[in-house]
């Protein structure tokens, strides 16, 4: 509230408006203080205090009385030296990269399709959405029992087309549990991505196209000289959006393989979660995800910047 | 071939093709369904039953109406949602507004710490929140799942209201306050009833995000008494094992208010999914 006192004592008022002035410009905060103080509460305290505990050695015994001992960077030491974090980091990015780049494409594609006048487009697009309303908790059991070695029916569709000789057992195999975790994200992430480039390509003035057909440009080349092109900026936050999303999925996997088998679908936020509640090793815990804040926040610098240009520019 | 050119120019056959993907899209929303109106037989069917007829509701008496812990956890949920719901609305309202309308120095400061919340992952805010909560009694609480749950849903009501303040005339504002209103009566009486299609996009969106919210359950709560449903449903996932129809019972019982939701207020949950899922 320092803050709001002072910034509000600045303006200049007139000698006889003076109480009223600085009374109102004051109350004025009240409509954003209740906000930002459950903010500094919910989001600050906790990367504050994952800060702190991230250079204490914070265990099962420590946590409750505050006194841990200071351990420097021992925690980050441990932490980056611990072959299990590597290995949850390129477990993060190939769950990344595999789950973008199926729903970016998937849901351009039906961005397109829905970019059409047609009867019923409304509540078609509605009802695709439904897939990210579910909470993810209730989309990973379903996947979880498609995914059933024994009787799921993703091995029934696959044995009757011919694709498999015998059954599989997807989410117990480590070579495929995260390909399984994987499909089931990128089912949740295709309305997301829909629903994004829309209205992008909305915006895109259909005089625009007419002229392109004019000069005889295909379908194909109206999409590559003129849709691309203006969809650039859409894209790209789309994209840098997606990344930050994916890279933080828990539940999902959580429910699906629980990071196994062994930890063949461990990523970092799984990773974070181990050492923390399944090891009570906070210290360590607050130091991987330090961790991996600083790689979301790469992404999110330049998602921001990207999007403050783009409300400057509006 | 002229059939299928007459579809093509009336649109009817994009709608065809929209139907199609959305079916298939849709099918592990079917499945889910379809699973738990089986028995524990007709389960391992094969090949499976695809319209599992007649619909068989054994599995619904058996893992949720007849089973308390289910049902307390289900009444866990709807506590959560509407505890998150209501604070959601009482700290974003006047909030979006402020931002929209008053032009304050730390707006800009709040807008970006709102967005930098939304790009948190859950577990880094679960760990702090689970020893400050222990060290201060809080956990196996109600409002411990509240406050940590509003923390996704704050960001995401303040983007979304934001812009329907800025659609209320200043007329408005410079008429009430003529009248003796001041700041506070004019935003509650006046401004706020204009707004009221988005204050219930983010009232349903609140109460989907504290129903559906996993982690914060999982981490903050080990008591039966006060565990959403979703943490339940997890547990259901070792408890059952492969009794699949029971476990897709609990599902859809989970995924029915969103589906209902949806259903009757379809309109304003599309507005508020492209208004409120990044910026405006």
């Amino acid at each position: 509230m320092a803050q709001t006192q002072v910034s509000a004592g600045q303006q200049p008022h007139t000698r006889g408006r003076k109480l009223s002035t600085r009374y109102r410009s004051l109350s004025r905060y009240w409509f954003v203080a209740p906000a930002l103080a459950f903010i500094s509460l919910t989001m600050i305290y906790p990367i504050v205090s994952n800060l702190r505990m991230s250079v204490y050695d914070v265990n099962v015994s420590t946590f409750l009385s505050d006194s841990a001992p200071f351990v420097g960077l021992g925690n980050y030491i441990r932490v980056l030296t611990d072959p299990a974090f590597q290995r949850a980091f390129s477990h993060s990015i190939v769950f990344t990269v595999g789950s973008l780049f199926f729903q970016f494409v998937i849901g351009f594609a039906l961005a397109l399709l829905f970019n059409r006048r047609f009867p019923g487009n409304g509540l078609l697009r509605a009802l695709l959405l439904l897939g990210w309303m579910l909470p993810t908790v209730v989309s990973g059991s379903i996947f979880r029992w498609m995914f059933d070695g024994s009787i799921g029916i993703i091995n029934y569709a696959m044995q009757s087309l011919g694709l498999l000789d015998s059954p599989r057992f997807w989410l117990t195999d480590p070579n495929t549990a995260l390909i399984g975790t994987i499909i089931a994200n990128i089912w949740v992430g295709i309305p997301f991505n829909m629903i994004l480039l829309l209205p992008g390509l909305q915006s895109i003035s259909l005089s625009l196209y007419e002229a392109a057909s004019i000069d005889g440009a295909s379908g194909r080349q109206s999409f590559r000289h003129v849709t691309l092109p203006l969809m650039r900026p859409v894209i790209l936050s789309v994209l840098l959006l997606g990344i930050i999303y994916t890279f933080k999925v828990f539940d999902i996997i959580y429910v699906m393989t629980g990071g196994g088998p062994v930890d063949a679908t461990t990523t970092l936020p799984l990773y974070v979660y181990q050492l923390a509640f399944s090891f009570f090793r906070f210290g360590d815990g607050s130091a991987a995800a330090i961790l991996l804040l600083l790689v979301l926040s790469v992404v999110a610098v330049i998602y921001l910047r990207l999007s403050q240009r783009e409300e400057a520019e509006s | 071939m002229s059939m299928l050119h007459r579809l093509r120019r009336s649109g009817w056959g994009w709608t065809l093709l929209a139907a199609v993907l959305v079916l298939v899209y849709l099918f592990p929303v079917y499945w889910m369904a379809a699973t738990s109106l089986k028995t524990n037989t007709g389960i391992y069917a094969s090949p499976p039953q695809i319209f599992p007829w007649p619909p068989m509701f054994s599995s619904y008496y058996d893992a949720v109406i007849n089973n308390p812990l289910t049902l307390r956890s289900i009444f866990n949920s709807a506590v959560v949602g509407i505890g998150t719901m209501l604070l959601t609305l009482l700290l974003a309202a006047p909030a979006a507004y402020a931002l929209a309308r008053l032009e304050l120095r730390i707006g800009p400061l709040l807008l970006l710490l709102l967005l930098i919340t939304q790009l948190l992952p859950a577990i880094v805010i679960a760990t702090p929140l689970f020893v400050a909560f222990s060290r201060i009694q809080l956990l196996n609480s109600y409002p411990a799942l509240i406050l940590a749950d509003t923390t996704f849903s704050l960001p995401f009501a303040v983007i979304v209201l934001r812009p329907f303040f800025l659609t209320v005339p200043r007329e408005l504002e410079a008429a009430a306050k003529i009248d003796g209103c001041n700041q506070f009566d004019a935003f509650w009486r006046v401004i706020l009833p204009l707004v009221r299609p988005g204050l219930i996009t983010v009232a349903v969106f609140a109460f989907l995000m504290g129903w559906g919210e996993f982690l914060f359950a999982m981490t903050l709560t080990t008591n039966e008494a006060v565990q959403p449903a979703t943490a339940a449903l997890n547990k259901f996932i070792g408890q059952y094992g492969t009794e699949w129809n029971k476990l897709m019972a609990v599902a859809t019982t989970i995924a029915l208010p969103i589906i209902v939701l949806f259903a009757s207020l379809q309109r304003y949950i599309v507005s508020g999914l492209t208004a409120g899922s990044v910026k405006e």
